[in-house]
């Protein structure tokens, strides 16, 4: 029984880190077809500014919080109009030689991997030079949850509610605001949505800030339980990154359903072989995920439904 | 659907048995209730399609009927969700491209899609270089680049050539591995008259001399009424007529279907 | 694009056999047709073969690292420059290779034994990557998800080298050692007790610098050749190319498998370089080491990319530390968003032609000039 409920609480804490890791990454990929690879930064950033503005400042911490989620959005934008969009380059460059002189990054998925790896690099190690190798951690609120002989966090298993939350809040977002509209468009056509008057950039500018935005609620809702170190990005990126290709295209739904699977089948593995085979089993099944089903799970389930509902 | 349903004609089908116990040996080609489904959408639907050897087809039909996604079938691009594909006898329906390549079966993409990077040299080179060796390579390479008319430019990239001039190249491509079946998705598009009428005069140069079989899709009518032995219509991913180019050029329900009569 | 050379002669026209030796290594797939690039290429090869003599012991096992991971370099070049496979798995089958050689001569570290380990070595890189592209290709797995899978390949070798601190990990004499690594490989040995060749710092500088420009050499004549062609154009365009009649996933299978070799190669060079193997070289951080060296040398061109991983490496070496981490993250980025076809071909394509023309202006300016200059 105490151990029915150790694993429960173990699928809760790995489904609450996939979907949190995942949510922001997700976003980007599916509307501008950019792979971040230094969205484990971007959670980095979060979490340094968090316990920066807690310990240092001493704001309290959900205002600490929402710092880590401002600074993090502030340098997605700037991160977005230079290396993504190359907007201020070419801006530059129009005015000293007539020319632009980068491409945007949209739609190229593997050129985006190598850059955003570049900056990854940068910023791991510029936060290295500037900051330390570690900074002192914030207390972990709530205490513990005690059963049987075994205990676990209690804040790292309400993060599962979060999750659901920053879930149900993307998919509200996509649905029922202006931006979910042109972000929906843009990801169907980008063509089409641009001849019907769609700010395709400003709306790729607004979804980076977003994915931003979300990567650094997570490193702020993790500063807490992690330590910290420069390099707390790249265990966040390895999660987000097979969830965002298992999931598919659909973006809350996927991250939802691999955030479920492979959450369980960490917890499960971890639970009987311990945490190494748990993250060893995850990665298998990403790849075994990619080979019999290249679109993720919600590109497989379009094509059944559309299957179902032609043969009724 | 007209009275005139080719899919039901009893000759189609008969033809594709045939073939697939290895009689009436010169039909080159035949599919046998061929289907492509995407997702929700049927893109080729159950479609018996043959051709002889020799013999020049336009594939004609409105946008979306399904052309290029048959030829692609055919070539083996795209897997079947039901069907089978026969060429001289054999059900090469599980066959990889490159091993229906090796058959005879040939295509030239609906993109020009010459390797840009490379010169009209070394594109030529490409597909001849798996038969030939030295001297005997390079005759053949000059001789496909002169019929495509390229002389003088064999070492310009070819990403600078015309539109017109990459068709030829690819033409040229697809024709020098010498195969039984050559097809063709949209070669004079984009093209000028002059453009037009060289193209039309090297298919059917290669058609009468070479014997090479082809299945042309094209838009243009002047075009296919210049080159064609037979034209078969398709329409929503179906057989919608079939039969020699004046009978198709002057029926009122082919007319229809382009008009957007029926959709 | 380098001139067209037609079999039989090089593009200047010499003639003999000379001339047929470097028809064969020279082609539009490669920089470097002329007889000053060759010339050049001695001259550097010369002063990298006198460096010993002008250097201490520690320098020169320093920069025989640097070859070593020249390597992994050229692996990365075939694969992802000839034939349009990103690959972040390199260093898998370069720290498969290195492991098996490890253990392999750990336990029988007679000269056969090593001799043995260096093979098998070799051959386990070539093996998994078999193994993993026939997984890939022939399951249909295209593009950007190969990249991934190699991306989480690397991953998996990670987490899993890692745990293997336990006793319980030892395979005869050697003890995997998880994150403390593999020590005491020993040296690299070829040959049978009695009839042995054996290295010190300055001989396997030699050894490895030798067998770096014969694969290099023996690279060039490949990627010029035939086949090459074919690689080329399957990177080019994968469905053009099959209806050629081309077997595009068992080449890019071959490939695949040749730079896994390649890898394992360098991971085995490196293992008795270091007399160590650790999972270290499972991280991302030195996964994508190999992306930033051919993305920066030029990953179309060999020489580009044995260049750019040489000079960065030197570089980093040098610098130290956490800046020249951020130094190289930001030539990545600078590269691959201002300049993604890398250094080499640039130089080739834009600079080369344009100091001549400038020199040839200049003569030409001079023949002209006399009539200017008499006052």
């Amino acid at each position: 029984m105490a151990n029915g409920l150790n694993l429960l609480f173990q699928f809760l804490d790995s489904f609450a880190f996939i979907v949190l890791a995942a949510a922001g990454l997700a976003i980007i990929f599916g509307i501008m077809g950019v792979i971040n690879l230094a969205h484990g930064e971007f959670i980095m950033l979060g979490a340094y500014a968090t316990t920066l503005a807690n310990i240092q400042f001493g704001l309290p911490l959900p205002a600490a919080m929402l710092a880590g989620v401002a600074v993090t959005v502030a340098f997605g934008f700037v991160v977005e109009r230079t290396i993504v969009s190359g907007w201020l380059p070419n801006a530059i460059s129009q005015r000293a030689i007539g020319r632009n002189v980068i491409e945007p990054l949209y739609d190229r998925l593997a050129d985006s991997m190598v850059a955003t790896w570049g900056l990854s690099l940068i910023m791991v190690q510029g936060v290295r030079i500037t900051l330390g190798n570690s900074l002192d951690q914030i207390g972990t609120p709530l205490g513990n949850i005690a059963y049987g002989g075994f205990s676990y966090s209690l804040y790292r298993v309400s993060l599962a509610g979060v999750a659901l939350a920053v879930l149900l809040g993307t998919y509200a977002l996509f649905r029922y605001t202006t931006y979910g509209m042109r972000a929906r468009a843009t990801i169907q056509d980008e063509d089409t949505a641009r001849a019907m008057g769609v700010d395709t950039e400003r709306t790729y500018v607004t979804t980076f800030a977003i994915g931003s935005g979300l990567a650094g609620l997570t490193g702020a809702l993790y500063a807490p339980t992690i330590t910290m170190v420069p390099g707390l990005g790249s265990s966040f990126l390895v999660e987000a990154f097979v969830a965002v290709v298992v999931g598919g295209p659909s973006v809350v739904l996927g991250t939802t359903l691999a955030g479920g699977l492979l959450g369980a089948i960490n917890a499960t593995v971890s639970n009987l072989f311990g945490t190494f085979f748990g993250r060893i089993a995850l990665l298998v099944t990403a790849i075994v995920m990619i080979r019999f089903l290249p679109d993720g799970i919600t590109g497989f389930t379009e094509r059944l439904r559309d299957r179902l509902q032609e043969g009724a | 659907m007209s009275t005139n349903d080719v899919t039901s004609d009893p000759d189609i089908r008969q033809t594709a048995a045939e073939l697939a116990t290895g009689d009436r040996t010169d039909t080159l080609l035949a599919t046998d209730e061929l289907r492509k489904d995407f997702g929700g959408f049927t893109a080729t639907d159950d479609v018996d399609f043959s051709v002889k050897a020799g013999e020049l087809r336009c594939l004609i039909g409105p946008n979306g009927a399904g052309k290029s996604t048959l030829l692609n079938l055919i070539t083996g691009t795209y897997e079947p969700t039901a069907g089978s594909v026969y060429y001289n006898g054999h059900d090469i329906t599980d066959l990889d491209p490159h091993q229906r390549v090796k058959r005879g079966i040939s295509m030239k993409f609906q993109v020009p899609s010459v390797y840009g990077d490379l010169t009209v040299r070394e594109n030529a080179r490409l597909p001849i270089q798996r038969f030939a060796d030295g001297a005997e390579r390079r005759r053949r390479v000059d001789a496909a680049i002169e019929a495509a008319g390229l002389a003088g430019s064999e070492d310009v990239d070819a990403s600078q050539l015309s539109h017109g001039q990459q068709q030829q190249l690819e033409i040229g491509m697809a024709a020098s591995l010498e195969p039984d079946l050559l097809l063709l998705d949209e070669p004079v598009a984009g093209l000028d008259v002059a453009e037009r009428e060289a193209i039309a005069e090297r298919v059917t140069r290669l058609n009468e001399q070479e014997g090479i079989a082809f299945v042309v899709i094209e838009h243009d009518t002047d075009f296919v009424a210049s080159i064609a032995d037979e034209v078969t219509v398709l329409h929503n991913g179906d057989v919608f007529r079939e039969g020699p180019v004046e009978e198709i050029e002057s029926d009122p329900e082919v007319q229809r279907i382009y008009l957007g009569g029926e959709h | 694009m380098a001139t067209e050379t037609s079999a039989g002669s090089p593009a200047d026209g010499s003639a003999g056999r000379l001339g047929r030796v470097r028809s064969y290594l020279e082609g539009p797939n490669t920089v470097g047709n002329s007889r000053q690039f060759w010339a050049g290429f001695l001259v550097a090869l010369i002063a990298l073969a006198a460096y010993p003599m002008l250097t201490n012991s520690y320098q020169v096992g320093r920069v025989t690292l640097f070859f070593v991971y020249a390597f992994l370099g050229l692996s990365l070049s075939i694969v992802w420059g000839y034939a349009g496979v990103l690959s972040f798995g390199q260093v898998v089958f370069f720290g498969v290779a290195g492991y098996t050689f490890g253990v392999i001569s750990v336990n029988f570290a007679t000269p056969a034994g090593i001799t043995g380990a260096f093979v098998v070595g070799v051959l386990g890189g070539a093996a998994m990557a078999a193994v993993l592209g026939y997984f890939m290709f022939y399951g249909g797995v295209r593009d950007v998800y190969v990249t991934i899978i190699t991306l989480v390949s690397t991953l998996v070798l990670h987490t899993f080298m890692a745990q293997t601190a336990g006793d319980e990990w030892t395979i005869g004499e050697a003890a995997l050692g998880g994150f403390n690594g593999m020590p005491t490989i020993p040296n690299l040995a070829l040959g049978v007790e009695g009839a042995a060749l054996t290295f010190d710092n300055v001989t396997y500088y030699y050894f490895v610098l030798a067998l770096l420009v014969g694969m290099y050499l023996a690279l060039r004549v490949l990627v010029n050749s035939d086949y090459g062609r074919v690689m080329v154009a399957v990177r080019e365009d994968e469905d053009r190319t099959q209806m050629f009649g081309y077997n595009v996933k068992r080449t890019k299978l071959t490939v695949f498998t040749l730079g896994g070799a390649l890898a394992g190669l360098s991971g085995v060079l490196y293992a008795a370089w270091g007399n160590y193997m650790s999972p270290g070289v499972f991280e991302l951080t030195f996964a994508s080491l190999p992306v930033i060296w051919v993305s920066v040398g030029g990953r179309k061109s060999l020489l580009g990319a044995l260049a750019a991983t040489i000079g960065i490496e030197y570089f980093r070496n040098s610098l130290g530390g956490e800046l020249a981490f951020v130094i190289v993250g930001a030539l990545l980025l600078v590269f691959i968003l201002g300049l993604p076809g890398g250094i080499v071909p640039w130089v080739d394509e834009k600079l080369v032609p344009w100091l001549q023309r400038i020199i040839q202006s200049r003569s030409t300016g001079a023949a002209a000039a006399p009539t200017e200059e008499t006052d």
